[in-house]
Protein backbone atom coordinates (compact mmCIF):
# COMPACT_ATOMS: atom_id res chain seq x y z
CA UNK A 1 0.00 0.00 0.00
CA UNK A 2 1.48 3.19 -1.17
CA UNK A 3 0.49 6.43 0.01
CA UNK A 4 0.01 9.50 -1.33
CA UNK A 5 -0.17 13.22 -0.31
CA UNK A 6 -3.01 16.03 -2.82
CA UNK A 7 -2.88 19.30 -1.39
CA UNK A 8 -6.62 20.54 -2.55
CA UNK A 9 -6.81 23.97 -4.26
CA UNK A 10 -10.71 24.30 -4.05
CA UNK A 11 -10.67 27.06 -0.94
CA UNK A 12 -8.41 28.91 0.79
CA UNK A 13 -8.15 25.71 3.52
CA UNK A 14 -5.56 23.62 1.64
CA UNK A 15 -6.20 20.19 2.98
CA UNK A 16 -3.55 17.94 2.63
CA UNK A 17 -5.23 15.19 2.04
CA UNK A 18 -3.71 11.71 2.26
CA UNK A 19 -4.30 8.78 0.18
CA UNK A 20 -3.62 4.96 0.53
CA UNK A 21 -3.76 3.34 -2.89
CA UNK A 22 -3.38 -0.40 -3.56
CA UNK A 23 -0.68 -2.59 -6.12
CA UNK A 24 -3.46 -2.59 -8.34
CA UNK A 25 -3.18 1.57 -8.49
CA UNK A 26 -7.12 1.43 -6.83
CA UNK A 27 -7.88 4.34 -4.19
CA UNK A 28 -8.00 2.60 -0.90
CA UNK A 29 -9.13 5.29 1.90
CA UNK A 30 -8.55 9.19 1.66
CA UNK A 31 -8.00 10.63 4.99
CA UNK A 32 -7.73 15.36 5.43
CA UNK A 33 -10.27 16.01 3.15
CA UNK A 34 -12.86 18.23 5.13
CA UNK A 35 -15.25 18.29 2.18
CA UNK A 36 -17.37 16.29 -0.01
CA UNK A 37 -16.12 18.35 -3.16
CA UNK A 38 -12.31 18.40 -1.91
CA UNK A 39 -12.59 14.48 -2.37
CA UNK A 40 -13.64 14.36 -5.45
CA UNK A 41 -10.68 17.32 -6.66
CA UNK A 42 -8.23 14.56 -4.72
CA UNK A 43 -9.66 11.63 -6.59
CA UNK A 44 -9.74 13.45 -9.90
CA UNK A 45 -6.18 14.69 -9.57
CA UNK A 46 -4.99 11.38 -8.82
CA UNK A 47 -6.70 9.70 -11.74
CA UNK A 48 -5.98 12.43 -14.19
CA UNK A 49 -4.58 15.66 -13.26
CA UNK A 50 -5.12 18.49 -16.22
CA UNK A 51 -4.48 22.15 -16.38
CA UNK A 52 -5.34 24.67 -18.82
CA UNK A 53 -1.96 26.02 -19.91
CA UNK A 54 -1.16 29.25 -21.10
CA UNK A 55 1.79 30.02 -23.18
CA UNK A 56 2.97 32.70 -26.15
CA UNK A 57 3.31 31.88 -29.76
CA UNK A 58 5.85 33.71 -31.49
CA UNK A 59 4.62 36.58 -34.45
CA UNK A 60 7.05 37.62 -37.46
CA UNK A 61 6.32 41.17 -36.05
CA UNK A 62 8.77 43.12 -34.26
CA UNK A 63 6.81 45.41 -32.24
CA UNK A 64 4.49 42.49 -31.12
CA UNK A 65 6.87 40.03 -30.87
CA UNK A 66 4.25 37.35 -28.52
CA UNK A 67 0.34 36.62 -29.04
CA UNK A 68 -0.27 34.96 -25.91
CA UNK A 69 -2.66 31.97 -25.89
CA UNK A 70 -4.05 29.26 -23.98
CA UNK A 71 -5.75 25.73 -24.34
CA UNK A 72 -9.31 26.14 -25.11
CA UNK A 73 -9.70 23.19 -22.30
CA UNK A 74 -7.54 21.63 -19.52
CA UNK A 75 -5.11 19.15 -21.16
CA UNK A 76 -2.93 16.62 -18.90
CA UNK A 77 -0.55 18.22 -17.14
CA UNK A 78 2.16 15.60 -18.08
CA UNK A 79 1.82 17.50 -21.57
CA UNK A 80 2.34 21.20 -20.69
CA UNK A 81 6.08 20.69 -21.55
CA UNK A 82 5.73 19.02 -24.65
CA UNK A 83 2.86 21.69 -25.57
CA UNK A 84 5.21 24.41 -24.91
CA UNK A 85 8.09 23.08 -26.26
CA UNK A 86 6.52 21.40 -30.26
CA UNK A 87 4.79 24.99 -30.45
CA UNK A 88 8.33 26.81 -29.98
CA UNK A 89 8.49 26.88 -33.49
CA UNK A 90 5.05 28.33 -34.93
CA UNK A 91 4.78 31.48 -35.89
CA UNK A 92 1.50 33.39 -36.55
CA UNK A 93 0.33 36.02 -39.01
CA UNK A 94 -2.55 38.85 -38.94
CA UNK A 95 -5.09 38.96 -38.59
CA UNK A 96 -5.32 37.14 -35.35
CA UNK A 97 -9.26 37.24 -33.60
CA UNK A 98 -9.84 36.35 -29.71
CA UNK A 99 -10.88 32.93 -29.39
CA UNK A 100 -9.11 32.05 -33.05
CA UNK A 101 -7.67 28.57 -33.23
CA UNK A 102 -3.85 28.72 -34.02
CA UNK A 103 -2.80 24.84 -33.34
CA UNK A 104 -5.75 22.22 -33.25
CA UNK A 105 -5.59 18.94 -31.30
CA UNK A 106 -1.94 20.13 -29.67
CA UNK A 107 -0.17 17.21 -29.18
CA UNK A 108 -2.92 15.62 -29.26
CA UNK A 109 -4.07 16.77 -25.75
CA UNK A 110 -7.61 17.05 -27.48
CA UNK A 111 -7.26 21.21 -27.05
CA UNK A 112 -6.29 23.41 -29.08
CA UNK A 113 -4.29 26.45 -28.92
CA UNK A 114 -6.15 29.16 -29.00
CA UNK A 115 -5.65 33.76 -28.93
CA UNK A 116 -6.44 35.26 -25.82
CA UNK A 117 -6.19 38.51 -27.60
CA UNK A 118 -7.06 40.49 -30.68
CA UNK A 119 -3.93 41.13 -32.96
CA UNK A 120 -5.36 44.75 -33.27
CA UNK A 121 -5.75 45.42 -29.88
CA UNK A 122 -1.61 44.90 -29.80
CA UNK A 123 0.15 45.93 -33.15
CA UNK A 124 1.43 49.36 -33.59
CA UNK A 125 0.69 50.12 -30.10
CA UNK A 126 4.63 49.39 -29.02
CA UNK A 127 6.55 51.47 -32.20
CA UNK A 128 6.86 54.71 -29.63
CA UNK A 129 8.93 53.21 -26.98
CA UNK A 130 11.83 52.99 -28.92
CA UNK B 1 -6.52 76.73 -22.82
CA UNK B 2 -7.98 74.83 -20.06
CA UNK B 3 -10.54 71.77 -20.97
CA UNK B 4 -13.54 70.71 -19.40
CA UNK B 5 -14.92 67.08 -18.34
CA UNK B 6 -17.08 66.20 -15.54
CA UNK B 7 -14.57 62.66 -14.26
CA UNK B 8 -11.06 62.02 -14.94
CA UNK B 9 -9.51 58.75 -13.74
CA UNK B 10 -5.62 58.88 -13.56
CA UNK B 11 -4.84 55.65 -14.84
CA UNK B 12 -5.87 52.85 -17.76
CA UNK B 13 -5.07 50.14 -15.86
CA UNK B 14 -8.50 47.38 -14.91
CA UNK B 15 -9.07 49.88 -12.35
CA UNK B 16 -9.34 52.88 -14.50
CA UNK B 17 -11.37 50.78 -17.13
CA UNK B 18 -13.62 50.12 -14.69
CA UNK B 19 -14.23 53.47 -13.31
CA UNK B 20 -14.66 55.27 -16.19
CA UNK B 21 -16.98 52.87 -17.41
CA UNK B 22 -19.04 52.77 -14.02
CA UNK B 23 -18.37 56.99 -14.29
CA UNK B 24 -20.54 57.19 -17.62
CA UNK B 25 -22.86 54.62 -16.57
CA UNK B 26 -23.91 56.89 -13.94
CA UNK B 27 -24.89 60.35 -15.82
CA UNK B 28 -21.25 62.02 -16.24
CA UNK B 29 -21.20 63.37 -19.71
CA UNK B 30 -17.26 63.43 -20.16
CA UNK B 31 -14.91 60.88 -18.72
CA UNK B 32 -11.31 60.99 -19.78
CA UNK B 33 -8.64 58.83 -18.75
CA UNK B 34 -5.12 60.01 -18.52
CA UNK B 35 -2.68 57.17 -19.36
CA UNK B 36 1.31 57.65 -19.11
CA UNK B 37 1.69 54.39 -21.56
CA UNK B 38 0.53 54.53 -25.25
CA UNK B 39 -1.96 51.80 -24.75
CA UNK B 40 -4.65 50.71 -22.74
CA UNK B 41 -5.02 47.75 -20.46
CA UNK B 42 -2.30 48.56 -18.05
CA UNK B 43 -0.60 45.05 -16.85
CA UNK B 44 -3.05 43.14 -17.92
CA UNK B 45 -1.46 42.07 -21.78
CA UNK B 46 1.96 40.73 -19.50
CA UNK B 47 -0.52 38.32 -17.29
CA UNK B 48 -1.36 35.62 -19.88
CA UNK B 49 -2.14 33.20 -16.83
CA UNK B 50 -5.65 32.52 -16.11
CA UNK B 51 -7.76 32.88 -12.93
CA UNK B 52 -9.32 36.31 -13.84
CA UNK B 53 -13.13 37.21 -14.18
CA UNK B 54 -14.52 34.08 -12.27
CA UNK B 55 -16.07 36.71 -9.88
CA UNK B 56 -17.06 39.49 -12.23
CA UNK B 57 -17.87 38.04 -15.55
CA UNK B 58 -18.51 34.09 -13.84
CA UNK B 59 -15.91 32.95 -16.42
CA UNK B 60 -11.85 31.92 -16.04
CA UNK B 61 -10.20 34.08 -18.05
CA UNK B 62 -6.26 34.93 -18.86
CA UNK B 63 -4.92 38.62 -18.35
CA UNK B 64 -5.44 39.59 -22.17
CA UNK B 65 -9.01 38.55 -22.08
CA UNK B 66 -10.19 40.29 -19.17
CA UNK B 67 -8.29 43.56 -20.51
CA UNK B 68 -10.14 43.29 -23.51
CA UNK B 69 -13.21 42.91 -21.97
CA UNK B 70 -12.79 46.75 -20.54
CA UNK B 71 -11.88 47.55 -23.15
CA UNK B 72 -14.87 46.95 -25.32
CA UNK B 73 -16.95 48.35 -22.51
CA UNK B 74 -15.29 51.39 -22.22
CA UNK B 75 -15.05 51.75 -26.03
CA UNK B 76 -19.00 51.19 -25.83
CA UNK B 77 -19.67 53.53 -22.89
CA UNK B 78 -17.63 56.19 -24.91
CA UNK B 79 -14.71 56.88 -22.41
CA UNK B 80 -12.12 59.28 -23.92
CA UNK B 81 -8.47 57.98 -23.58
CA UNK B 82 -5.51 60.84 -23.37
CA UNK B 83 -2.51 58.58 -24.02
CA UNK B 84 1.01 58.88 -23.24
CA UNK B 85 0.14 61.77 -20.98
CA UNK B 86 1.71 61.23 -17.25
CA UNK B 87 -0.78 63.83 -14.84
CA UNK B 88 1.70 65.09 -12.54
CA UNK B 89 -0.72 67.51 -10.25
CA UNK B 90 -3.81 68.08 -8.97
CA UNK B 91 -4.65 71.44 -8.03
CA UNK B 92 -7.26 72.15 -4.79
CA UNK B 93 -9.99 72.82 -7.42
CA UNK B 94 -9.34 69.75 -9.32
CA UNK B 95 -7.02 71.16 -11.84
CA UNK B 96 -4.87 68.54 -13.53
CA UNK B 97 -1.62 69.11 -14.87
CA UNK B 98 -0.04 66.48 -17.14
CA UNK B 99 2.73 66.56 -19.64
CA UNK B 100 3.93 63.54 -22.97
CA UNK B 101 5.20 63.63 -26.38
CA UNK B 102 1.70 63.05 -28.23
CA UNK B 103 -0.05 65.90 -26.59
CA UNK B 104 2.69 68.27 -24.56
CA UNK B 105 1.55 70.27 -21.96
CA UNK B 106 -2.29 69.81 -20.77
CA UNK B 107 -4.39 71.17 -18.44
CA UNK B 108 -7.85 69.42 -17.34
CA UNK B 109 -10.34 71.42 -15.67
CA UNK B 110 -12.16 67.99 -14.07
CA UNK B 111 -15.57 67.38 -11.42
CA UNK B 112 -14.14 64.68 -10.08
CA UNK B 113 -11.31 62.40 -10.44
CA UNK B 114 -10.22 59.23 -9.64
CA UNK B 115 -7.36 57.73 -8.57
CA UNK B 116 -6.06 54.52 -10.54
CA UNK B 117 -2.56 54.38 -10.25
CA UNK B 118 -2.48 50.71 -9.32
CA UNK B 119 0.98 49.55 -7.52
CA UNK B 120 4.46 48.77 -8.06
CA UNK B 121 6.59 46.07 -7.11
CA UNK B 122 9.13 45.99 -3.73
CA UNK B 123 12.16 46.71 -5.97
CA UNK B 124 15.82 45.85 -4.25
CA UNK B 125 16.48 48.89 -1.99
CA UNK B 126 13.71 47.97 -0.42
CA UNK B 127 14.73 44.63 1.21
CA UNK B 128 18.52 45.91 1.46
CA UNK B 129 20.14 42.69 0.75
CA UNK B 130 23.82 42.83 1.46
CA UNK B 131 26.01 42.00 -1.57
CA UNK B 132 27.28 43.56 -4.86
CA UNK B 133 25.67 45.18 -7.52
CA UNK B 134 25.64 42.81 -10.42
CA UNK B 135 23.42 42.97 -13.49
CA UNK B 136 20.39 40.30 -13.08
CA UNK B 137 18.11 41.14 -10.20
CA UNK B 138 14.69 42.16 -10.94
CA UNK B 139 11.40 42.42 -9.77
CA UNK B 140 8.80 38.98 -10.77
CA UNK B 141 7.01 41.87 -12.63
CA UNK B 142 9.56 43.10 -14.97
CA UNK B 143 10.79 39.70 -15.48
CA UNK B 144 7.30 38.77 -16.79
CA UNK B 145 7.28 41.50 -19.42
CA UNK B 146 10.44 40.24 -20.81
CA UNK B 147 9.43 36.73 -21.12
CA UNK B 148 5.20 37.23 -22.09
CA UNK B 149 5.28 40.57 -24.25
CA UNK B 150 8.75 41.24 -25.50
CA UNK B 151 9.94 37.51 -26.13
CA UNK B 152 13.40 36.98 -24.16
CA UNK B 153 14.25 35.30 -20.94
CA UNK B 154 16.43 37.21 -18.94
CA UNK B 155 18.61 34.37 -17.36
CA UNK B 156 19.10 30.89 -17.00
CA UNK B 157 18.95 29.37 -13.86
CA UNK B 158 16.84 31.88 -11.33
CA UNK B 159 16.43 31.95 -7.32
CA UNK B 160 13.14 34.08 -6.86
CA UNK B 161 12.87 35.59 -3.38
CA UNK B 162 9.64 35.80 -1.86
CA UNK B 163 6.64 33.29 -2.86
CA UNK B 164 4.13 36.44 -3.87
CA UNK B 165 1.55 35.10 -6.63
CA UNK B 166 3.48 37.15 -9.31
CA UNK B 167 6.61 35.72 -8.14
CA UNK B 168 4.87 31.56 -8.21
CA UNK B 169 3.44 32.45 -11.51
CA UNK B 170 6.76 33.10 -13.03
CA UNK B 171 8.54 30.28 -11.75
CA UNK B 172 6.13 28.13 -13.85
CA UNK B 173 6.51 30.22 -16.71
CA UNK B 174 10.13 30.42 -16.89
CA UNK B 175 10.36 26.31 -16.02
CA UNK B 176 7.80 25.92 -19.35
CA UNK B 177 10.47 28.14 -20.93
CA UNK B 178 13.05 25.76 -20.44
CA UNK B 179 14.51 27.87 -17.20
CA UNK B 180 15.84 26.37 -14.03
CA UNK B 181 14.40 27.55 -10.94
CA UNK B 182 16.82 26.65 -8.42
CA UNK B 183 14.10 27.80 -5.46
CA UNK B 184 11.37 29.98 -4.23
CA UNK B 185 12.82 31.46 -1.00
CA UNK B 186 9.86 33.22 1.26
CA UNK B 187 10.95 34.77 5.13
CA UNK B 188 8.01 34.15 6.45
CA UNK B 189 6.23 30.68 7.84
CA UNK B 190 4.07 30.33 4.99
CA UNK B 191 3.32 31.04 1.40
CA UNK B 192 2.33 34.92 0.22
CA UNK B 193 0.51 33.60 -2.15
CA UNK B 194 -2.70 31.44 -3.38
CA UNK B 195 -2.36 27.82 -2.16
CA UNK B 196 -3.76 27.65 -6.40
CA UNK B 197 -0.37 29.23 -7.19
CA UNK B 198 1.69 26.96 -4.72
CA UNK B 199 0.17 23.56 -6.08
CA UNK B 200 0.32 24.32 -10.16
CA UNK B 201 3.27 26.91 -10.04
CA UNK B 202 5.71 25.09 -7.87
CA UNK B 203 4.65 21.46 -6.88
CA UNK B 204 3.48 20.96 -10.30
CA UNK B 205 7.17 21.07 -11.44
CA UNK B 206 9.04 19.76 -8.19
CA UNK B 207 10.25 23.18 -7.47
CA UNK B 208 11.30 23.70 -4.09
CA UNK B 209 9.73 26.65 -1.31
CA UNK B 210 12.28 27.27 1.09
CA UNK B 211 10.14 28.32 3.79
CA UNK B 212 11.60 31.10 6.80
CA UNK B 213 14.31 31.39 4.86
CA UNK B 214 15.81 34.53 2.92
CA UNK B 215 18.41 36.01 0.69
CA UNK B 216 21.40 37.25 3.01
CA UNK B 217 23.86 37.94 -0.11
CA UNK B 218 24.08 38.56 -3.37
CA UNK B 219 27.23 37.03 -5.32
CA UNK B 220 28.97 38.41 -8.09
CA UNK B 221 30.48 41.67 -10.03
CA UNK B 222 29.13 42.16 -13.59
CA UNK B 223 26.72 39.62 -13.35
CA UNK B 224 24.91 38.05 -10.72
CA UNK B 225 27.04 34.20 -9.56
CA UNK B 226 24.37 33.06 -7.37
CA UNK B 227 22.77 34.22 -3.38
CA UNK B 228 23.32 32.87 0.18
CA UNK B 229 20.42 31.58 1.48
CA UNK B 230 20.38 31.33 5.08
CA UNK B 231 16.92 29.92 7.20
CA UNK B 232 15.63 32.57 9.97
CA UNK B 233 14.12 32.67 13.29
CA UNK B 234 10.62 33.77 14.73
CA UNK B 235 11.73 37.33 14.48
CA UNK B 236 12.96 36.74 11.06
CA UNK B 237 16.61 37.26 12.20
CA UNK B 238 19.35 34.99 9.47
CA UNK B 239 20.46 31.81 12.09
CA UNK B 240 24.38 31.93 11.56
CA UNK B 241 25.38 28.58 10.75
CA UNK B 242 22.30 27.66 8.37
CA UNK B 243 23.57 29.76 5.36
CA UNK B 244 23.89 27.77 1.66
CA UNK B 245 25.00 29.28 -1.53
CA UNK B 246 22.57 28.65 -4.39
CA UNK B 247 24.34 29.26 -8.22
CA UNK B 248 21.96 31.45 -10.03
CA UNK B 249 22.55 34.07 -12.81
CA UNK B 250 19.16 35.67 -12.04
CA UNK B 251 17.12 36.59 -9.12
CA UNK B 252 13.60 38.06 -9.29
CA UNK B 253 12.39 39.62 -6.24
CA UNK B 254 8.34 39.04 -5.61
CA UNK B 255 8.04 40.77 -2.04
CA UNK B 256 5.08 42.88 -2.41
CA UNK B 257 3.09 45.46 -4.19
CA UNK B 258 3.26 48.85 -3.24
CA UNK B 259 0.37 51.20 -3.82
CA UNK B 260 1.92 53.93 -6.18
CA UNK B 261 0.44 57.21 -4.61
CA UNK B 262 2.83 59.62 -5.26
CA UNK B 263 0.37 61.84 -7.21
CA UNK B 264 -2.00 61.38 -4.29
CA UNK B 265 -0.03 62.39 -1.49
CA UNK B 266 1.25 65.84 -3.82
CA UNK B 267 -2.67 66.58 -3.39
CA UNK B 268 -3.16 66.67 -0.43
CA UNK B 269 -4.87 62.53 -0.20
CA UNK B 270 -3.98 61.39 3.41
CA UNK B 271 -2.59 57.81 3.01
CA UNK B 272 -3.40 54.64 5.37
CA UNK B 273 0.55 53.78 6.86
CA UNK B 274 -0.79 50.35 6.76
CA UNK B 275 -2.42 49.82 3.50
CA UNK B 276 -0.46 52.93 1.53
CA UNK B 277 -3.32 53.47 0.25
CA UNK B 278 -5.42 57.02 0.72
CA UNK B 279 -8.01 56.43 3.57
CA UNK B 280 -10.68 56.67 2.19
CA UNK B 281 -14.97 56.35 2.82
CA UNK B 282 -17.43 53.77 1.83
CA UNK B 283 -17.96 55.54 -1.49
CA UNK B 284 -13.97 55.76 -2.09
CA UNK B 285 -13.74 59.29 -1.54
CA UNK B 286 -10.12 60.79 0.04
CA UNK B 287 -9.89 63.44 2.18
CA UNK B 288 -9.63 65.48 -0.18
CA UNK B 289 -13.36 66.60 -1.74
CA UNK B 290 -13.57 65.14 -4.80
CA UNK B 291 -10.40 63.01 -5.06
CA UNK B 292 -11.76 59.35 -5.35
CA UNK B 293 -9.33 56.43 -5.19
CA UNK B 294 -9.90 52.51 -6.36
CA UNK B 295 -8.28 49.43 -7.03
CA UNK B 296 -4.81 48.57 -6.18
CA UNK B 297 -4.13 52.23 -5.36
CA UNK B 298 -6.09 51.47 -2.28
CA UNK B 299 -4.80 48.58 -1.36
CA UNK B 300 -3.89 45.62 -3.09
CA UNK B 301 -5.91 43.10 -3.77
CA UNK B 302 -5.47 39.44 -4.08
CA UNK B 303 -8.03 39.57 -7.59
CA UNK B 304 -8.60 41.74 -10.41
CA UNK B 305 -12.39 41.26 -9.81
CA UNK B 306 -12.40 42.91 -7.09
CA UNK B 307 -10.14 45.62 -8.15
CA UNK B 308 -12.91 46.12 -11.06
CA UNK B 309 -15.53 45.94 -8.05
CA UNK B 310 -13.66 48.84 -5.72
CA UNK B 311 -12.80 51.41 -9.02
CA UNK B 312 -16.98 51.18 -9.81
CA UNK B 313 -17.13 52.41 -6.63
CA UNK B 314 -15.49 54.94 -6.99
CA UNK B 315 -16.55 55.88 -10.24
CA UNK B 316 -20.05 55.98 -10.00
CA UNK B 317 -19.47 58.30 -6.34
CA UNK B 318 -17.22 60.73 -8.84
CA UNK B 319 -19.69 61.34 -11.36
CA UNK B 320 -22.28 61.58 -8.62
CA UNK B 321 -20.02 64.34 -7.31
CA UNK B 322 -19.46 65.87 -10.27
CA UNK B 323 -22.91 66.32 -10.79
CA UNK B 324 -24.15 67.67 -7.40
CA UNK B 325 -21.07 69.73 -7.02
CA UNK B 326 -20.07 67.28 -4.29
CA UNK B 327 -20.64 64.99 -1.77
CA UNK B 328 -20.07 64.64 1.91
CA UNK B 329 -16.56 62.48 2.89
CA UNK B 330 -18.63 59.90 5.25
CA UNK B 331 -16.52 59.62 8.33
CA UNK B 332 -18.99 59.56 11.01
CA UNK B 333 -18.12 56.21 12.13
CA UNK B 334 -13.97 55.09 11.49
CA UNK B 335 -13.15 51.79 11.26
CA UNK B 336 -11.16 50.01 13.85
CA UNK B 337 -8.40 47.02 13.30
CA UNK B 338 -8.28 44.72 15.92
CA UNK B 339 -6.72 41.50 17.67
CA UNK B 340 -5.33 40.04 14.35
CA UNK B 341 -6.21 42.57 11.44
CA UNK B 342 -4.08 43.88 9.90
CA UNK B 343 -6.01 46.55 7.75
CA UNK B 344 -9.81 47.03 7.07
CA UNK B 345 -10.97 48.83 4.24
CA UNK B 346 -12.35 51.35 4.01
CA UNK B 347 -11.45 53.26 6.74
CA UNK B 348 -14.36 55.66 7.12
CA UNK B 349 -18.29 54.58 7.16
CA UNK B 350 -21.53 56.21 7.62
CA UNK B 351 -23.16 53.50 9.62
CA UNK B 352 -26.51 54.14 7.83
CA UNK B 353 -25.69 51.74 4.58
CA UNK B 354 -24.70 48.50 4.05
CA UNK B 355 -20.81 48.05 3.55
CA UNK B 356 -18.51 45.90 2.37
CA UNK B 357 -15.50 45.53 4.71
CA UNK B 358 -12.24 44.66 2.71
CA UNK B 359 -9.44 43.41 5.70
CA UNK B 360 -6.76 41.32 6.21
CA UNK B 361 -5.35 39.21 9.29
CA UNK B 362 -1.57 39.71 10.10
CA UNK B 363 -1.55 35.94 11.32
CA UNK B 364 -2.73 32.40 9.55
CA UNK B 365 -4.97 29.98 11.48
CA UNK B 366 -7.72 27.30 11.52
CA UNK B 367 -10.79 28.13 13.01
CA UNK B 368 -11.39 31.48 13.18
CA UNK B 369 -13.87 34.17 14.47
CA UNK B 370 -14.85 37.62 13.24
CA UNK B 371 -15.89 40.07 15.30
CA UNK B 372 -17.59 43.18 14.86
CA UNK B 373 -17.98 45.81 17.91
CA UNK B 374 -17.03 43.10 19.82
CA UNK B 375 -19.64 40.48 18.44
CA UNK B 376 -19.46 37.47 16.37
CA UNK B 377 -20.09 38.35 12.76
CA UNK B 378 -18.94 34.89 10.90
CA UNK B 379 -16.79 32.27 11.28
CA UNK B 380 -14.29 30.77 9.17
CA UNK B 381 -12.41 26.91 9.26
CA UNK B 382 -9.33 28.68 8.22
CA UNK B 383 -7.75 32.29 7.56
CA UNK B 384 -4.83 33.70 5.98
CA UNK B 385 -3.07 36.83 5.57
CA UNK B 386 -2.52 35.95 1.69
CA UNK B 387 -6.73 36.06 1.34
CA UNK B 388 -8.64 38.94 1.46
CA UNK B 389 -11.57 38.38 3.58
CA UNK B 390 -14.51 40.47 2.20
CA UNK B 391 -17.79 40.89 3.95
CA UNK B 392 -21.20 42.54 3.10
CA UNK B 393 -22.26 44.04 6.57
CA UNK B 394 -25.99 45.46 6.18
CA UNK B 395 -27.38 48.34 8.33
CA UNK B 396 -28.67 46.04 11.02
CA UNK B 397 -26.03 44.58 12.44
CA UNK B 398 -23.76 47.54 11.72
CA UNK B 399 -26.07 49.68 14.47
CA UNK B 400 -25.30 46.74 16.59
CA UNK B 401 -21.59 46.83 16.51
CA UNK B 402 -21.16 50.19 16.54
CA UNK B 403 -20.32 52.20 19.46
CA UNK B 404 -18.77 55.60 19.88
CA UNK B 405 -18.65 56.16 16.50
CA UNK B 406 -16.34 53.15 15.99
CA UNK B 407 -16.47 50.15 14.30
CA UNK B 408 -13.69 47.40 15.99
CA UNK B 409 -13.05 44.54 13.70
CA UNK B 410 -11.52 41.22 15.29
CA UNK B 411 -10.83 37.64 14.24
CA UNK B 412 -9.73 35.54 16.89
CA UNK B 413 -7.65 32.09 16.15
CA UNK B 414 -8.16 29.03 17.65
CA UNK B 415 -10.56 27.09 19.78
CA UNK B 416 -12.01 30.27 21.68
CA UNK B 417 -13.42 31.42 18.27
Amino acid sequence: MAAETVICIGCPLGCRVSVAVDRRGKVAGMRGARCRQGEKYVLKELREPVRTLTTTLRTADRDFPLLPVRTSRPVLKALMRDIVRETASVVVKPPVKCGQVLVSDVCGSGADLVATTDWSLRAGSRKKER
Amino acid sequence: MVERVDVAVIGAGPAGLAAAVAAREQGAERVVIIERAERLGGLLPQCIHNGFGLLYFGEDLTGPEYERMFIRKAERAKVEARLESMALDISPDLEITAVGSRHGYTKIKTGAVVLAMGCREKARGALGIPGGRPAGILTAGTCQRYVNVDGFIPGRRFVILGSGDIGMIMARRLTLEGAKVEAVVEIMPWPGGLIRNEVQCLHDFGIPLLLEHTVTFIHGETRIQGVTVTRVDRERRPIPGTERFIPCDCLLLSAGLIPENELSVKAGVELDPVTGGPLVDENRQTVIPGIFAGGNVVQVHDLVDWVSWEAEVAGRNAARFADRGGIPFREEVRVRAGENIKYVVPQFISGEEEVTLHLRVTRPGLRAALLLGGKLFKRYRSVRPSEMIIEKVDVGRLSQAIGDGELRVDCRLGEEA
